[in-house]
């Protein structure tokens, strides 16, 4: 298959037949970026599961305010629209995955953790941007998986037979990898630039013109995650970390280590939000 | 912080971490003391474990942990920066059983 052909398959996905109803309808709804708050907040109320993992997340160390929002709205304020758009597109299209890309999820929501902490550390601006982007950094897995359930699955078998990172694996077998599938579903979605090029960028923080911080930092946040052996990303290995990334954080020894500390102390936290809620 | 599951509560018990609803909205927060009454009140909420000070850690040896992280890095320990994150990381490793 060739990119085009590709592409236009993975941008229908929202009509797959194995997505749940309130995945298509949110869909819809989050994708247009000029969509009113009070359609979206209807669109959670109008599930009450949703509406608990909406608001576990929210109360969580991913974002800034542990145990203070109460509502869907108050979030939807606190948050802004870009935030809590990528947060539904996160949640909902990992829990249509259920139970077979539970480790991924783990890996992502241990990013997010992540890259807040790099995020505060180095005042960056919106550190809750730069959280949902590392959140979604790896949703092109996700979406490949969906949309090429077979094919996927024999990358995945690759990467234990043959020792391949996954992005090489699924390079082999797809001729791109989860950050392309990734950049081009967050487009057709409408997500901002910000997000789209640092899913594009995540392993390649140095090729990104207008985010090379925000895509350095999902970048750092994905190695750091992987070095600790925090949920599973689709091979066992860790990747290489872009020198460029490196230096543009300024990084160093102590600061890297202090992370380390933090992310001990936030991951097992996050870790609640995999525990899905008894209704 | 060892989580603890609910049935193996025990009135006395302290709280490390405070306990949250599913919406994660604190109910008891941290250090709270536990009574037979609040462990009955946890059961009632559905809440499977809460996370206890001073409960023995059930976690892996530490040389499985490093031989994991040898493992992990196979690929890329030779890349730059790579032997500087691994060695940081096996520090913050061993810090933890200190």
């Amino acid at each position: 298959m060739d990119a085009v052909t590709l592409r236009e398959e993975i941008e229908r996905i929202d009509t797959l037949p194995t997505i749940p109803s309130i995945l298509q309808k949110l869909l819809k709804v989050i994708g247009n970026p000029k969509v009113p708050l009070s359609e979206i907040s209807d669109c959670i109320l109008g599930d009450p599961a949703l509406t608990s993992r909406v608001l576990k997340m929210v109360n969580s160390p991913i974002y800034g305010f542990p145990g203070r929002i109460s509502s869907v709205t108050q979030a939807l304020i606190l948050l802004g629209l870009n935030v809590v758009r990528g947060m539904l597109l996160g949640v909902s299209v990992f829990e249509a995955m259920e139970k077979a890309m539970v480790g991924l999820w783990k890996h992502s929501l241990g990013c997010a953790v992540t890259a807040r902490i790099i995020a505060k550390k180095k005042n960056l601006r919106e550190p809750e941007e730069i959280s949902v982007a590392a959140l979604l950094h790896d949703i092109g897995k996700v979406v490949l998986s969906l949309k090429f359930p077979k094919e996927y699955k024999k990358a995945r078998a690759d990467t234990e037979q043959q020792g391949l990172f996954i992005f090489e694996a699924e390079k082999n077998h797809f001729n791109i990898t989860h950050a392309d599938a990734g950049a081009w579903i967050a487009q057709r979605w409408n997500f901002p630039k910000n997000l789209i090029e640092t899913i594009k960028y995540h392993h390649k923080p140095h090729l990104s013109k207008y985010f090379p911080v925000e895509a350095a930092t999902v970048h750092l946040s994905d190695i750091l995650v992987r070095a600790i052996g925090f949920g599973f990303a689709g091979d066992n290995f860790v990747p290489p970390i872009n020198p460029s990334a490196w230096e543009i954080l300024k990084m160093n020894n102590s600061t890297i280590k202090e992370i380390l500390k933090e992310m001990e102390e936030s991951l097992e936290e996050a870790e609640d939000i995999l525990v899905i809620p008894n209704e | 912080m060892p989580r603890v599951p609910v049935d193996k509560l025990k009135p006395g018990m302290k709280l490390a971490k405070p306990v949250t609803n599913p919406s994660g909205m604190t109910l008891l927060g941290e250090g709270t003391e536990l009574t037979d009454e609040l462990i009955e009140r946890l059961n009632n909420m559905n809440i499977t474990s809460v996370h206890i000070e001073g409960a023995s850690k059930p976690q892996k040896p530490k040389e499985e942990l490093l031989a994991e992280l040898d493992a992990r890095f196979e690929k890329t320990k030779d890349k730059p920066y790579m032997s500087t994150l691994k060695k940081l990381v096996r520090e913050h490793i061993e810090d933890l059983y200190k």
